[in-house]
C-alpha cells in the first residue's frame, strides 16, 4: 500500500499532538506513510466560504502531487483538510469543466483516482480491528470515553461516504477496541462552532459548552476527538467556559491516536499528551495505575 | 427594505445563484427542517429556509446583507436533513462569495469577514497558515488586539504556538492558484 500522508497546517503547530501521536501509532503498527511533497493549505473554511474556485484548487494542488508521484491514497488526519480533500475530489471528478480549468491552472494533470481517508476511516478501514487489536497491551478497562465527531467527519453524506451522520459510531468502536468503555450522549455530532473560534468566540463557547457540559452529564472521564479545530474548542476553550458559565467541566479532551497509543502501552509523553490545556494528570494516573 | 422588486433583476439573481449553486431553489418546499437544527440560528437575523425563500423572491439587498450568511458555520447539518436533498450550507457559501465580489461589508459580522481574508492572504503569501502570523494580522484589523490575549502563554510553554511558519518552496505555484482564481 503506498500511502501518502496530508498533514496540514494545525498538525504542524497548535496541534503537533495530533501529529506526534500519530507516527508514534504508526510506527507501532509498522505501517508507512509519506509527507506529500512541498503540500500547500487546503484552504479551509475561508476558501470555501468566500471563493469556490480556490475552494478546489487548493486541494487539488496537493492531490495532483500526489497522483503524479504514484500514490493511490492520502490519509488527512484533520477533519477539515480530509473533508477539503474529499470535497474537492468529488468535484474534480464528477465536473469535467472545472476539472479541466483547474489542471490548466495548476499546469499539472490529475484524474482523480485518489483515495481520501480521514483518520478514523483509515484506522478501522485500511489497518483493521484485528491489526489494532493484536498490539494493545495495556487494555483501557474502567476508563469512560466520549467521542466527539462533530461536523466534517461524517456530513455532508453525499461526500464523506463514512458511517452514519447523525448517529455515527466507528469512533465509539475504537474506544470498545482498546478496553475502555465507550459512553453514549447525544451531542456526538452538534456542531462546536469550528472555524468562528476567533471572530465569534461566544457562539463558540455556547455551541462547545452545550456539548463539553452534556459529555459530563453522562460520565465520561476523557473525550476523544479526531479533528484539531474540534480539538482547540474544547480543550483551548475549557477554561474560559467553565469560568463563563460558573460550573467546572474538568474534562481532558485527548485525539483518537493518543487513546490509542495509550491502549499499546506507549507513554503519555511519547504521545505528547502533556501539549494540551486541559491536565489529564488524574486519568492518567489511574490508566497506567492499572497496568502496573 | 425594497418591497417592489424588478423582475428580470429577480431572474438574474435566481439564475446567478442557481448557476453557481447547481441546485434549483424551488426544490425547497419551506418545512423548515434546516433551520430547526442549525447550530447557530439563534444568532441569526433569518433563518436559513428564510434565506433560501427570500433569495427566491429575488430579495437581493436583505439577503447579501444578513448576518445569516456570516454566521453560519457550515457544518451541514442542514444539507444533511433536507427531505429534498437541497443544497442548503451551499447556498450560504454561494451568498458570501456573491457579497464578496459585490464587496458588500456586513455591518455586524465584519470580523468574520476580515478573518476568511485574513486566512486567504496567509495561505497567498506562505503557502500555508503560520498560526501565530494569522492571529496577530487579525487582530490588528479588527482591532480586538487583547482578545485572548490570556491564552498565549500557556499556549507558548506547551508548545502550541510557533515563532516561525513553514512556507511552501514553489511559492510560485500558490501565487499563480491566487492569479487564476481570486
Ligand atoms: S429542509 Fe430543505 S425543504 Fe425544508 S425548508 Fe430547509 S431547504 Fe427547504
Ligand atoms: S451549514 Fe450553516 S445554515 Fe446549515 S445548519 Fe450549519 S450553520 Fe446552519
Amino acid at each position: 500500500m503506498k500511502l501518502a500522508y496530508y498533514p496540514g497546517c494545525s498538525l504542524k503547530g497548535t496541534s503537533f499532538e495530533y501529529e506526534v501521536s500519530l507516527l508514534k501509532v504508526l510506527e507501532v503498527l509498522n505501517i508507512e506513510i509519506k509527507e506529500i511533497p512541498d503540500w500547500n493549505c487546503c484552504g479551509a473554511s475561508a476558501a470555501h466560504s468566500i471563493n469556490h474556485n480556490l475552494s478546489v484548487a487548493l486541494p487539488a494542488r496537493n492531490l495532483a502531487i500526489a497522483e503524479n508521484n504514484g500514490f493511490e491514497n492520502v490519509l488527512a488526519p484533520c477533519a477539515a483538510c480530509s473533508s477539503r480533500l474529499k470535497t474537492a475530489n468529488y468535484e474534480l471528478g464528477s465536473d469535467d469543466v472545472l476539472r479541466k480549468k483547474i489542471t490548466d491552472s495548476l499546469d499539472m494533470p490529475y484524474n482523480a483516482s485518489l483515495g481520501v481517508s480521514n483518520m478514523l476511516e483509515f484506522l478501522l478501514n485500511a489497518v483493521g480491528k484485528e491489526n489494532i487489536k493484536s498490539h494493545i497491551k495495556r487494555p483501557l478497562n474502567g476508563i469512560k470515553v466520549a467521542s466527539y465527531y462533530g461536523c466534517l467527519l461524517v456530513r455532508p453524506p453525499k461526500i464523506m461516504k463514512f458511517d452514519d451522520p447523525e448517529n455515527p459510531v466507528s469512533m465509539d468502536e475504537l474506544v470498545s477496541l482498546t478496553g475502555a468503555t465507550a459512553v453514549d450522549y447525544p451531542y456526538k455530532t452538534d456542531c462546536c462552532g469550528a472555524i468562528n473560534s476567533l471572530s465569534k468566540p461566544d457562539v463558540v463557547m455556547a455551541l462547545t459548552g452545550k456539548v463539553l457540559y452534556n459529555i459530563k452529564e453522562h460520565g465520561a472521564d476523557l473525550v476523544v476527538v479526531a479533528c484539531p479545530l474540534c480539538h482547540s474548542n474544547l480543550d483551548v476553550r475549557q477554561r474560559e467556559i467553565e469560568r463563563k458559565y460558573s460550573e467546572r467541566i474538568g474534562l481532558p479532551v485527548i485525539f483518537i491516536t493518543e487513546l490509542l497509543g495509550l491502549s499499546f502501552g506507549l507513554s503519555p509523553e511519547e504521545l505528547a499528551i502533556d501539549g494540551h490545556m486541559v491536565n489529564a494528570d488524574k486519568i492518567l494516573q489511574k490508566i497506567l495505575a492499572a497496568s502496573r | 427594505m425594497k418591497t417592489i422588486i424588478n423582475e428580470q433583476d429577480r431572474r438574474n439573481f435566481v439564475s446567478q445563484v442557481e448557476t453557481m449553486l447547481h441546485d434549483k431553489l424551488a426544490k425547497c418546499y419551506q418545512c423548515g427542517k434546516c433551520s430547526a437544527g442549525c447550530p447557530v440560528n439563534f444568532e441569526m437575523d433569518y433563518t436559513p429556509n428564510q434565506i433560501i425563500k427570500m433569495t427566491e423572491l429575488g430579495m437581493q439587498d436583505p439577503v447579501l446583507n444578513s448576518k445569516t450568511i456570516w454566521l453560519c458555520v457550515s457544518c451541514n447539518t442542514c444539507s444533511t436533513r433536507c427531505p429534498k436533498g437541497f443544497e442548503v450550507a451551499g447556498i450560504m457559501d454561494v451568498l458570501r462569495e456573491i457579497a464578496t465580489r459585490k464587496g458588500i461589508e456586513s455591518k455586524t459580522e465584519k470580523e468574520i469577514q476580515v478573518f476568511h481574508k485574513v486566512f486567504l492572504d496567509n495561505v497567498k503569501s506562505n503557502g500555508r497558515i503560520f498560526e501565530l502570523e494569522l492571529v496577530g494580522k487579525y487582530r490588528l484589523k479588527t482591532k480586538r488586539l487583547f482578545r485572548d490575549m490570556f491564552l498565549a502563554p500557556k499556549m507558548i510553554e506547551k508548545g502550541k504556538l510557533r515563532m516561525s511558519g513553514d512556507k511552501v518552496s514553489a511559492i510560485n505555484s500558490i501565487a499563480k492558484i491566487f492569479r487564476d482564481f481570486e
